[in-house]
């Protein structure tokens, strides 16, 4: 059957709109003018010499790297043992427990971010680096579970059944058999856990106090015009960054379902 | 094979909810004996041998093996090992690592590496610890969890239909090497299936199981010549069943009037509960003879016409229509000379001794 020709021009011109913004931002970021439009002045790379001499940059970098790996573990660790109760066992309040777990993915952004800062001070947590973790494991729960729930369903339930029977104990088992077999999937889950903290600016902007993430930081400094062709140029090296992990991630999350041993 | 009890089961039941995998199960296994667990599947027989090996824990009845009771004892801590169905061979380990993943840490490298050798020469596949885990045929993957379960000297292994996975050639060959190497290590082993052909070539003895109960245990030739009732009966090979009355019963012989056949002596068979007026009798497909004319030295004849043929190569089988019964007979006859004899529409005669016919006992219907 032949597809209708306004259904693929609809497509395009989708793609287009999703995409096309996306691309401005390295395209700019290589223009010698500090006004964003065109006609483009020059090419340069100014911009990017630029970005390492900033050392509040620098700091934000460092804090969003670090906010990022210790979210990456807690919830990938946290994810690891929800994935496995999910896939291997049936209980009472299963359903529940599943559609809680990915309730994050759904609500406002703003709304967690508000009630998380409200939390916090009552409890006597000043907004910090910390408090930024522990938004964003939240967050990142949802990402964990179902990539991790993933690499378990493809795991052959008699493999841990096998270890317990040649007289090996519960926790041995999980270290010597269930680990190393999901490794991919903990691999694929901690880079998207890593990216979605890394990329996470509501719950930041509430949460950081005085020790701004990178997108934080980007946002501050959009309002001062002469620097804005410095973000566009950190930007263009986030979206970069962002795509290899994400696509890292999958290269690990499908050799994760093709170890798979019928 | 030795007297001793190996493993005992005492009123083993298992229930999940309301319903009942398994019940009134009492078993005795011998030192050094194959026994098979052979029923269709969903009888229970998966759920015996996983409550042996430690998986299950009984609801009812006590487990005992080499005359420990196994109440609380995990998995891990039981003298048993067990070949999966799916073989579990762990995908991150070689050959050699899969083998030696029981004896890890509890034995010298030296003695490991020494004993990994030894158990993958017994399985024939010598040489092969670095082969990956993925590189392994079917049959290899078998003998690698095999030889990872017998490495750790259980004093019975447990094997959860082991050829199941395996093409019929290999099947067959498998057959005949578990069964040698069973003999020589003298463990006892407890094999589930569903295949009768696999049951009766390598046991001792079978327990057949039908809806969780354990209905008959018996030598594969008794449990073939004289089942205990008709469900087994056409379980265990192919078996026509025909309707008979008793007219006298003199010692251990019966006579009846048997349909089709009309009158004859038959021997009691011991395993069947009662003997009734209305009673079943069994006769083999290879136990009749067929022939064009009126076979001589047959007590019992009927004449019939051929209703259906089969070739199987070692083996014709004819199905024939007579008179007084329903369902045709089925007769298989060894393929001697090449040939085919008869052919669908033929009239024959079939004959039929007396000792061949199995008493079933009280008819069910």
């Amino acid at each position: 059957m032949r597809r209708p020709s306004t259904l693929t021009a609809y497509a395009f011109l989708y793609l287009v709109f999703l995409y096309l913004p996306v691309l401005f931002l390295p395209l700019f970021s290589f223009n010698s003018g500090t006004i964003v439009a065109f006609p483009i002045k020059g090419w340069t790379l100014d911009w990017y010499r630029k970005l390492g001499e900033q050392d509040t940059l620098i700091q934000a970098l460092w804090n969003s790297l670090g906010v990022g790996t210790v979210v990456a573990i807690l919830s990938t660790a946290m994810g690891l043992f929800a994935a496995r109760a999910f896939v291997r066992y049936r209980f009472r309040g299963q359903r529940a427990a599943e559609g809680l777990v990915m309730l994050p993915l759904v609500i406002p952004g703003i709304i967690v971010a508000s009630s998380m800062l409200v939390l916090f001070l009552f409890l006597g947590l000043k907004p910090s680096l910390l408090t930024v973790v522990l938004g964003h494991t939240f967050l990142a729960l949802p990402f964990s579970v179902s990539i991790l729930k993933s690499a378990f369903d493809d795991f052959d339930a008699s493999l841990e059944e096998a270890s317990y029977d040649l007289g090996v104990g519960v926790f041995e088992t999980f270290r010597r058999v269930t680990l190393p077999v999901v490794t991919p999937g903990i691999v694929a889950s901690m880079l998207v856990t890593f990216t979605v903290s890394f990329d996470e600016f509501v719950l930041a902007f509430f949460l950081s106090g005085n020790q701004p993430t990178l997108p934080v930081y980007i946002w501050s400094q959009i309002r001062f015009p002469a620097k804005l062709p410095n973000v566009l140029a950190l930007g263009s090296i986030l979206l970069l960054t962002s795509v290899l992990l994400l696509v890292l991630a999958e290269y690990f999350r499908r050799r994760s379902s093709a170890s798979e041993v019928r | 094979m030795t007297d001793r009890n190996i493993i005992e089961l005492r009123g083993v039941e298992k229930r999940y909810g309301t319903f009942v995998a398994a019940a009134g199960i009492n078993l005795d296994l011998k030192e050094g004996e194959f026994f098979s667990l052979l029923g269709p599947s969903g009888c229970g027989k998966t759920t015996v041998l996983r409550m042996i090996a430690g998986f299950q824990e009984p609801t009812k009845g006590s487990v005992l093996i080499d005359g420990q009771d196994m109440e609380g004892v995990p998995a891990n801590n039981r003298p048993t090992n067990m070949v999966f169905q799916s073989y579990a061979i762990f995908p991150h380990l070689n050959v050699g690592n899969n083998v030696a993943y029981g004896l890890r840490g509890k034995a010298p490298k030296a003695e490991i590496d020494q004993r990994v050798a030894e158990a993958l020469e017994m399985v024939e596949l010598g040489g092969l610890q670095d082969r990956g885990a993925g590189e392994l045929s079917g049959g290899q993957r078998q003998r690698v969890a095999l030889a990872r379960a017998l490495i750790m000297r259980p004093k019975v292994l447990l094997l959860d239909e082991p050829l199941s996975a395996l093409d019929k050639k290999l099947r067959e060959q498998m057959q005949f090497e578990m069964r040698n190497l069973q003999q020589s290590l003298g463990i006892t082993f407890v094999m589930v299936t569903h295949d009768q052909y696999e049951a009766m070539t390598m046991s001792d003895r079978i327990g057949v199981m039908f809806n969780g109960r354990l209905k008959q245990v018996d030598t594969p030739t008794t449990l073939y010549a004289r089942p205990c009732d008709q469900q087994v009966a056409s379980f265990i090979g192919e078996m026509n069943i025909l309707p008979a009355q008793l007219l006298d019963e003199t010692g251990d012989t019966l006579s009846i009037n048997a349909a089709a056949f009309g009158r004859m002596e038959i021997e009691r068979n011991p395993n069947v509960a009662t003997s009734d007026r209305n009673m079943n009798i069994g006769i083999r497909p290879e136990q009749l003879e067929i022939a064009a004319e009126k076979p001589e030295d047959y007590p019992s004849t009927v004449q019939g016409t051929v209703s259906n043929v089969a070739f199987y190569g070692e083996n014709i089988h004819y199905h024939i229509q007579v008179a007084g019964t329903e369902t045709p007979i089925s007769v298989s006859v060894p393929n001697y000379f090449h040939t085919v004899d008869f052919n669908r529409g033929d009239a024959v005669w079939l004959g039929l001794q007396g000792a061949s016919v199995i008493d079933l006992g009280q008819s069910t219907e």
